[in-house]
């Protein structure tokens, strides 16, 4: 449609076309411009996969295939023994899975309802001063932070009380830092709920918190899911606090236990790859799941619904 | 017997006002539950973000005027802030910030709007191009930076696809002074370009049909019609994401730990690294935290900036 629309400007009289929308109309005839279109999105497909598609196929190599020259392609012979090896060599590494795991889920439950109680609240009430415009700004504006700032006077703070090198030091970090996203990916989402339908489970006996539970809490599911599978990849990713605030293998987690194969003098290569793919694959799978609404947290919300 | 229908008495009565004033206090709870619901649902994101992220500020602007030492701390005022501005490792930290974040946002911009303005056209399985495209952004900066180690290796992928132009000698893309900090910056453009495209991408389509069409029919050019009304449509959400990919390229912290650990030298050395370094190598909490609190001033006068310029121009 927009080419026909293109076309029709020449016989507009008062502005003839210039010589580079010629060429372009030249290039629709023949649809070049369509092939350059699609080969530019490739290239750019390309350039976005095939670093995933060289770890995760650098697992199944040799030591002497994964950096070779020239560079194997595509490995033929499969090494799955290299899996086997990283938990022989690495028996804590299965230490720091569980420690993320359980730092990711208890996150996410725990920033997941608070940050959905408070943007319901921001949405439903009316709060002096302002406060219904205050709160929420100030608990976004903490998304602006760099952690780097935080992160210091944290660490001062929970080694006085005991707190470094604990799970649940971890997971306080982990939600406060993700209560901001819940509450921004949640208010869009409660907004489109009718104040009626609250309002007659109210005239119906319930209290407006059992209203909420009941009513309210499932027709907002999707956004639940949204927000808890964006929770979960941020916090299962997260380096620079674990880093800080767990040292030794009681709290480590992944990313930390990942970063450990690089020194500055040596890579253990294998060792890497595999831990990263393992580290990658519920990532992905969570990813598929919320795909829409992950760009919205990204963006603060600025895409719409 | 009178005994028992005494007790059983006393017992019935007992149990019937306990269970009485049970439920009054359940109710009375439920009412004042809703009654103060609105403070109730606030209160815990409230108080969890004033611990962690308030006071810990407060704790930074104290620790930035003490200095730390084995034997406690003293108060030395604003020593730390007088000390940052002689010390060339942080000096040195902010300019290849501003390089990191001026070449990295910049490319990320251009090259997104680019692919965004391709995916806009007419693109089959545009859905399935925006899933995959998504992907770099949700990984872990830590396993990005692990994958483009890989890349970079010696005698690495890369190595090989640059044989030709540089003669088969490898080029220390982590490990090269003059080459580390664009290795980093590639890593960054190779995973943040998707967000700028998917953001740029949903604001193309909201660009109202009927506009572009009485463009056309004014005889507007692609050019004009880009220029005119696209590119003002897109400003808000370009300022948006500009912002975002500023106030997040500043605090890049996973990726440089772990291609470069700031090195070689200080060539990758970007003002998380330095804080981290300052604070977790050396101990010197105070002058880190000085360093923390002027990042902080920086990043607001950034973003409030950025929604200033915004304001304006839509109110124009």
């Amino acid at each position: 449609m927009t080419t026909k629309q293109d076309t029709t400007t020449d016989a507009l009289p008062y502005e003839q076309p210039s010589g580079f929308e010629k060429f372009r109309e030249t290039l629709d005839e023949y649809g070049v411009s369509k092939a350059v279109t699609y080969g530019l999105l490739g290239v750019f497909l390309v350039w976005t996969l095939f670093p995933i598609y060289w770890l995760v196929t650098a697992t199944l190599k040799t030591r002497q295939t994964l950096l070779s020259f020239p560079p194997m392609w595509i490995p033929w012979n499969f090494h799955f023994e290299n899996y086997v090896q990283l938990f022989a060599q690495r028996p804590d590494f299965i230490q720091f899975i569980i420690n993320s795991a359980i730092i990711t889920i208890t996150t996410t439950v725990i920033a997941t309802t608070i940050g959905a109680m408070a943007a319901y609240a921001f949405v439903t009430f009316d709060y002096p001063y302002d406060l219904d415009f205050h709160l929420p700004f100030y608990i976004l504006s903490t998304r602006f932070m760099p952690p780097i700032v935080t992160v210091i006077p944290l660490f001062v703070i929970f080694r006085g009380i005991g707190l470094v090198n604990t799970l649940p030091g971890l997971i306080l970090v982990y939600t406060m830092f993700n209560i901001p996203f819940a509450v921004w990916m949640m208010k869009g989402f409660f907004e489109e709920v009718p104040d009626s339908l609250i309002e007659s489970a109210m005239i119906d006996g319930h209290t407006h918190l059992g209203a909420f539970f009941k009513i309210v809490v499932p027709l907002v599911k999707p956004g639940l899911i949204a927000s808890a599978i964006f929770t979960i990849i941020i916090t299962w990713n997260e380096l620079l606090f674990a880093v800080i605030l767990a040292l030794n293998s009681n709290a480590m987690t992944v990313p930390v236990g990942l970063a450990s194969f690089v020194t500055k003098f040596s890579v253990q290569w294998i060792n890497m790859s595999v831990g990263a793919t393992i580290a990658l694959v519920p990532v992905l799978l969570f990813a598929f799941v919320a795909r829409q609404q992950l760009v919205r947290g990204f963006s603060m919300g600025a895409v719409g619904k | 017997m009178a005994t028992e229908t005494e007790a059983d008495r006393e017992f019935t009565t007992t149990d019937v006002s306990h269970l009485e004033t049970e439920q009054s206090t359940r109710e009375k709870t439920l009412l004042w539950v809703d009654d103060h619901l609105k403070w109730l649902m606030t209160l815990p994101a409230v108080l969890i973000l004033f611990a962690l992220t308030f006071y810990p500020l407060v704790r930074a602007l104290q620790m930035s005027t003490m200095q730390f030492l084995p034997t406690g701390t003293t108060f030395v005022g604003a020593q730390n802030y007088v000390d940052l501005l002689s010390n060339e490792a942080f000096i040195n930290s902010l300019v290849v910030t501003a390089q990191f974040v001026g070449i990295a946002v910049g490319i990320e911009f251009l090259l997104g709007f680019g692919i965004a303005l391709l995916l806009n056209k007419k693109i089959k399985l545009r859905g399935l191009w925006q899933t995959l495209i998504l992907i770099p952004m949700i990984l872990s900066p830590t396993v990005i930076g692990l994958i483009w180690r890989l890349l970079y290796a010696p005698n690495g992928l890369l190595d090989y696809i640059v044989a030709p132009l540089t003669g088969g000698a490898n080029v220390g893309w982590v490990s090269e002074t003059s080459v580390a900090l664009y290795s980093v910056i590639l890593t960054d453009i190779w995973q943040w370009t998707p967000l700028v495209v998917l953001v740029l991408f949903a604001g193309l389509q909201s660009v109202p049909d009927n506009i572009s069409e009485a463009a056309v029919m004014d005889g507007a050019s692609r050019w004009q019609r880009f220029l005119h009304i696209t590119l003002p449509y897109l400003k808000s959400l370009i300022v948006l994401v500009l912002i975002i990919r500023l106030v997040d390229a500043l605090r890049v912290f996973a990726k440089v730990f772990v291609l470069t650990r700031g090195g070689p030298g200080s060539a990758t050395n970007v003002i998380s690294m330095q804080m981290y370094r300052t604070a977790f190598r050396f101990s010197n909490f105070g002058e880190a935290s000085a360093m923390a609190v002027s990042l902080l001033v920086v990043v607001l006068i950034l973003a409030m900036s950025f929604v200033k310029i915004a304001n304006v121009e839509f109110g124009s």
